[in-house]
């Protein structure tokens, strides 16, 4: 899997449309479409409760969307199971960071890249040798900066680490598209800029990414486009500084989240 | 000689048997509470074929087949369920096990069944087959633990909503160790037949599937050797100490208690911490 | 006419059953552990009340020291057993309370011998009519007992600062205490109240039956199970009516399948079919 850095609009690589999520009277996503194409860096913000996460759990599964269609490279998601969504090319890197505890940092992610293996019990059945997978760990957990820590244990990780071993996890998947859902929260200052470097790294490297965050000073930073949910509708897709200066996500923000840091004049990293 | 040939038959067919629920509950963490219905179903199975005419050797594929075969939609109804419905779905499918085949006259009924052919193998012969089939089993599983497959079950045991992120197809896998698992458990079965000449309905109870996952705790929950010897000791104890014989259900109880309250991990786990051979708990 | 008997039959195990699994459901409830020992509980209080009325002829001390002895024995079961394995996994604690329930059972064959105990003169087995039907006047006392008893605590949980507070601290654990009630003490409440039911209704099964034996817990502990689970774990009017349910399954069931399948097989044959159409009970919420 290659990406152009060019944005080709003909086929977007993700297509949201139309999705709405109902929890029997409470409508959490209300009608939201976005595209999101190769090589992009997508940020999804929105004041708290706007429906975001569960947007982007009624993408990879978690939750059933009432309406709509997700497609990824034109191939339809809705009503297959994650793990079935998964293998069709998306990633997830979760909120909250779930290490398998009772192997190695390098074992977690070796793990993840056994994908081909683990397609069924059947071939599972018949392959034992990891090294190739090992391999492969190594180079992801290079690629997040942990790779000293390769042979240690999740439960003795300060939590920088375990989203790092997060992000390393969900990127021996080798997916089409990485969705991260709140990744530098619970990151002090200094930790989720480095953080945030390392997703611009990964992206840098050609990874299209969609990810959900509050800090929006990073946010500013990294995303080429913004989508703002409110109340589960979308109210704002474009540019970050456009986005942000539109009166009515403003309004939605009011009263809400680090709307002061934004409003800095902040360069986002790409054009 | 008669008698250490008797016991060690016996250790192995349990060996066996504990080495199955292993793989169902030690290495992909479902707990069965009604394993020994596919004991029985394999018992069953082998004694009616053999009274059929089937040479005995060959009914025990087809005990396994069987055993496999409820195992599979036991393991399906287990998907449907949260864990902790699991074990009272398993521990009612022991009790639908018996109820059914308790009226069942063809199957002997209350009496249970007797006088079918027995294996053709001498009492040796016989001894060996079934250490033999215990070895296979603790090959199989040692194989299983080390292979793609056994890594992905320890998965699942421990955060199987992770493994799904991670793109594993967790009920196929589920599915698969019920299958395994319960054909093994069906092959023991066989074995068990042969050996009593005789089964009935109350050979299977609650009690022999609570005994085998006491083997499969005290062991050390996925731990093939541990699980093994723990199999051995327990099986052999009724008959080492003639008065264990009375209180072998109060040892047993008592063991369980014992062990989840002060070494959850079992021997496997104070072996571990022992040899400070770190973390891995399921090695 | 003899649907009627069958459902006066149904009543009685049912508030038998309900008894027994309010207790496991107020456990489930709080600590998602299945507490499968509840039922020897059930037997202590059975073999309680055999020797305190052999002893007294009193039926009100009897009900007293077993509801007495057995809601004291679940609270230290709870802080000897349970409490050191909260932090463990679920399995961990359900197969611990299996040992300990096989381990008591065992202990009640070693001390009163395997065929049991009975009543040198059992109370309140004069027989009473109600229309056609015919009833012992146990039978007429547990089925009050049980609705008497019931009902006041299903009043108590949603009218009383206690009751109130008990149900706050599964959902929301810091608004208990600030209404003065403790987590340790609201687990201690559910342990004594539930294990009290359950000796109480051991007292009353010794009487209909006048036998207490050692393993006569081991039925209506797997019965207790498939009744909360068909309940909806945790819920107290789900169990109650699972229960009744369950009494009406068994009863009719017998009657029409039991060329089929034996009593306890119907009764899990029915929680089995009923997970496979309604993974989450017959009246959970949820």
């Amino acid at each position: 899997m290659h990406a152009a850095k060019s944005t080709t609009v003909m086929h977007p690589l993700l297509k949201v449309e139309a999705v709405s999520v109902r929890f029997g009277g409470l409508t959490a996503v209300d009608q939201v479409s976005f595209d999101v194409h190769q090589g992009e860096l997508l940020g999804l913000i929105g004041p708290n409760g706007a429906g975001k996460t569960t947007m982007l759990r009624a993408i990879t599964g978690v939750v059933h969307a009432t309406q709509g269609e997700v497609y990824l490279s034109g191939a339809p998601l809705v009503g297959l199971p994650i793990e079935r969504r998964i293998r069709q090319g998306l990633s997830l890197s979760q909120q909250l960071v779930k290490p398998l505890r009772n192997m190695s940092l390098l074992d977690n992610v070796a793990l993840a890249a056994g994908g081909r293996k683990t397609a069924s019990p059947l071939r599972a059945l018949q392959h034992v040798s990891n090294s190739d997978e090992l391999a492969v760990g190594m180079q992801m957990l290079e690629k997040v900066g942990i790779a000293d820590r390769a042979h240690q244990m999740p439960g003795t990780q300060p939590l920088g680490i375990l989203k790092r071993l997060e992000l390393a996890r969900a990127l021996a998947l080798k997916p089409q598209l990485f969705l991260l859902d709140e990744p530098l929260a619970g990151l002090n200052s200094s930790e989720a800029r480095a953080l945030a470097n390392t997703i611009a790294d990964i992206h840098q490297s050609g990874m299209t990414v969609v990810l959900i965050e509050h800090n929006l000073s990073e946010v500013m930073r990294l995303c080429q486009r913004l989508i703002v949910l409110d109340n589960g509708k979308k109210i704002g897709d474009g540019v970050p500084r456009e986005v942000m200066q539109d009166p009515v996500v403003q309004a939605a923000y009011l009263g809400g989240d680090t709307l002061a840091t934004s409003q800095s004049k902040v360069e986002p990293q790409h054009a | 000689m008669d008698y250490e040939i008797s016991l060690l038959t016996t250790i192995g067919i349990s060996v066996m048997f504990a080495l199955s629920l292993n793989l169902i509950t030690g290495f992909c963490g479902q707990i069965s509470l009604g394993h020994s219905a596919f004991l029985g179903v394999g018992a069953y199975t082998s004694a009616m074929l053999t009274k059929a005419g089937l040479p005995f050797l060959l009914t025990l594929p087809a005990a396994m087949l069987l055993a496999g075969v409820l195992g599979v939609i036991v393991g399906m109804a287990s998907l449907r369920v949260r864990a902790d419905f699991l074990a009272i779905t398993t521990m009612g499918v022991g009790f639908l096990f018996i109820g059914v085949v308790r009226q069942q006259e063809w199957l002997g009924g209350e009496m249970g069944l007797s006088g079918f052919p027995g294996s053709g193998l001498g009492k040796t012969g016989f001894m060996l087959l079934t250490l033999g089939l215990a070895g296979l089993t603790a090959a199989i599983s040692l194989y299983i633990q080390r292979a793609w497959i056994g890594r992905v079950f320890n998965g699942i045991a421990e955060d199987e909503d992770t493994m799904r992120v991670l793109g594993i197809d967790v009920p196929r896998y589920k599915l698969a160790a019920f299958a395994i698992g319960t054909a093994l458990a069906g092959a023991a079965g066989g074995l068990y037949a042969s050996h009593l000449k005789f089964i009935g309905p109350d050979s299977f109870s609650f009690v022999e599937s609570i005994t085998v996952l006491s083997m499969v705790v005290v062991g050390g929950i996925g731990s093939v050797v541990w699980v093994a010897l723990a199999a051995a000791v327990l099986s052999a104890l009724p008959g080492w100490f003639q008065f264990i014989g009375d209180y072998k259900l109060l040892v047993y109880g008592g063991l369980l208690f014992a062990m989840m309250r002060f070494s959850p991990h079992g021997l496997a786990g104070m072996a571990q911490a022992v040899t400070r051979g770190g973390t891995h708990a399921r090695r | 006419m003899f649907v009627l008997e069958l459902v006066a039959q149904s009543l009685v195990q049912g508030s038998i059953y309900a008894l027994i699994a309010l207790g496991l459901t107020l456990v489930y409830g709080l600590l998602r552990i299945l507490h499968v020992a509840h039922a020897s509980l059930f037997t202590l209080g059975a073999y309680v009340g055999v020797l305190t009325y052999n002893a007294t002829g009193s039926l009100a001390l009897t009900l007293l020291a077993a509801m007495l002895v057995s809601g004291l024995s679940g609270v230290a079961m709870f802080r000897l057993a349970y409490k050191p394995l909260l932090k463990q996994p679920p399995h961990v604690a359900l197969i611990a309370s299996i040992g300990l329930f096989i381990a008591a059972e065992e202990c009640f064959r070693i001390a009163f011998g395997a065929s049991g105990l009975s009543f040198a003169n059992t109370p309140l087995q004069g027989q009473v009519r109600i229309g056609s039907l015919q009833f012992k006047e146990a039978e007429i006392a547990v089925m009050l007992g049980a609705a008497l008893i019931l009902g006041a605590l299903a009043w108590l949980q949603s009218h009383t600062r206690v009751g109130i507070a008990c149900q706050a601290t599964v959902s929301d654990p810091q608004m208990a205490e600030s209404f003065g009630i403790t987590l340790n003490t609201v687990r201690d409440l559910n342990f004594l109240v539930g294990s009290a039911l359950a000796g109480f209704a051991g007292v009353w099964v010794a009487v209909l039956n006048n036998l207490v034996e050692p393993t006569m817990g081991s039925v209506p502990s797997y019965k207790a199970l498939a009744i909360i689970v068909l309940g909806g774990m945790g819920s107290v009017p789900g169990t109650l009516m699972a229960a009744l349910v369950l009494g009406l399954v068994e009863s009719f069931g017998t009657v029409y399948l039991g060329k089929v399948l034996d009593r306890n097989a119907i009764a899990f044959a029915f929680l089995i079919v009923v997970l496979m159409m309604r993974p989450q009970g017959l009246f959970a919420k949820k």
